[in-house]
């Protein structure tokens, strides 16, 4: 966990919605603006960032429910072609939130649901990456989540070195220290 | 690891990879008098004109490129092994056929360096192309077909190709492993109570043929 305390994409993660149901009150707190007490009910049906959601579930103040990204809609999208989804849209960590949701929802399907939708979407669209060309690429990269994106760029960059090497360009380079002519002395 | 360009991609550049094939050894022949020369990787010498002798790549293209020697091209880099190696690459269902593990590099190399000492040059070098490009796809297909292994094998690899892909079937193997993860555990909860697993050491799925 320490290791990814300073990791941006840790950090955004957290910071996406979910909703949660109060089970006490809470007082003093100000989470709708508009809001016209201070004051949140039990029972009250809120949306928090996760980061939050997460301790306030710790303190079993709060239960976590699905967010909309892993509603039935989606669900449904997936189990017909994963590959064709737009899960950025959606959701831009998909996968990472997912993951943390997990342990904290009662919903049991979750991981499956993740685990399909990522091995359907791999060999689908990331496997091709080797030899497609970047135009036919880039019309399913804004579907990708980041996750993916990461994959794909890496399986990119790595061809890109690859066919720069091929084609050549300059092969023995010459220590800039060798160039300049030496002293008479 | 010391020689990657870049420690976020976690990958040699292919270049560093030429670097390495550079230490294989080839055969030429000199055509000069010459010591031998002491090298911490062994010995080599001493150079007699006509006599073919076993050197690292990177003293053969050195000598080369002064006039120094010619080359004799290794046994798999020749028409008829290249074809033979091509056909068997492209049978559907095949495995990747024995090659050097380097070969791309020395390929490479001996086409900038020595083009007038392989027979047949344009015809080997599209060959090579060609195998290279089977290879790839193969190997693309190769990925597609992990789905959460733990383990992965593939035989005759060759280095460049290895390199290619490292990046990005590490960092797929490492989500397969997260995603599966949970599953496990699930998957033991339900089960332990009942009957303990059989305890084996096998991965627990088949791998793969190809």
């Amino acid at each position: 966990m320490a290791s990814k305390y300073y990791d941006i994409d840790d950090i955004l993660t957290e910071e996406e919605f979910a909703p949660v149901l109060f089970h006490k009150p809470a007082n003093r707190v100000t989470i709708d603006p508009s809001a016209e007490t201070n004051y949140v009910e039990q029972g009250a049906k809120v949306e928090l960032p996760f980061w939050l959601a997460h301790e306030l579930h710790l303190r079993q103040a709060v239960s976590i429910n699905l967010p909309a990204c892993f509603d039935q809609k989606t669900r449904l999208e997936i189990q017909a072609d994963a590959a064709c989804v737009d899960l950025r849209s959606r959701c831009p960590y998909f996968y990472e939130f997912g993951c943390k949701l997990q342990p904290l929802v009662t919903d049991r399907t979750l991981g499956i649901l993740l685990s399909t939708a990522f091995k359907i979407r791999y060999k689908e669209r990331l496997t091709k990456v080797f030899t497609a060309t970047h135009l036919t690429a880039s019309k399913f990269l804004p579907f990708l989540t980041i996750e993916e994106t990461s994959l794909y760029e890496a399986a990119h960059l790595s061809m890109t070195a690859f066919k720069k090497w091929r084609t050549g360009g300059p092969r023995f380079q010459r220590a800039s220290i060798l160039g300049r002519k030496r002293k008479e002395s | 690891m010391a020689g990657q360009t870049d420690p976020h991609v976690s990958l040699f550049s292919p270049e560093e990879v030429e670097f390495m094939a550079e230490d294989e050894l080839v055969e030429i022949v000199p055509n000069m008098n010459m010591e031998p020369l002491n090298f911490i990787a062994g010995d080599f010498g001493r150079f007699i004109p006509q006599i073919p002798i076993q050197v690292p790549l990177w003293l053969a293209v050195a000598l080369k490129r002064r006039g120094k020697c010619t080359f004799r091209p290794p046994g798999w880099l020749s028409v008829d092994n290249l074809t033979q190696v091509l056909e068997a690459e492209r049978e559907p269902q095949s495995k990747f056929q024995a090659l050097p593990f380097s070969y791309v590099e020395i390929a490479r190399l001996l086409f900038d360096h020595a083009r007038d000492d392989i027979p047949d040059m344009y015809m080997v070098r599209s060959l090579v192309e060609d195998i290279r490009d089977v290879r790839l796809h193969k190997l693309e297909n190769n990925l597609g077909t992990f789905l959460g292994t733990s383990a992965v094998k593939m035989e005759n690899v060759s280095a460049m190709e290895v390199n290619l892909v490292r990046p990005f079937a590490r960092r797929a193997l490492e989500a397969f492993y997260k995603h599966d993860k949970p599953e496990v555990v699930a998957d033991r909860n339900t089960r332990s109570s009942r009957q303990p697993r059989e305890a084996n050491d096998e991965p627990r799925r088949p791998l793969r043929q190809r």
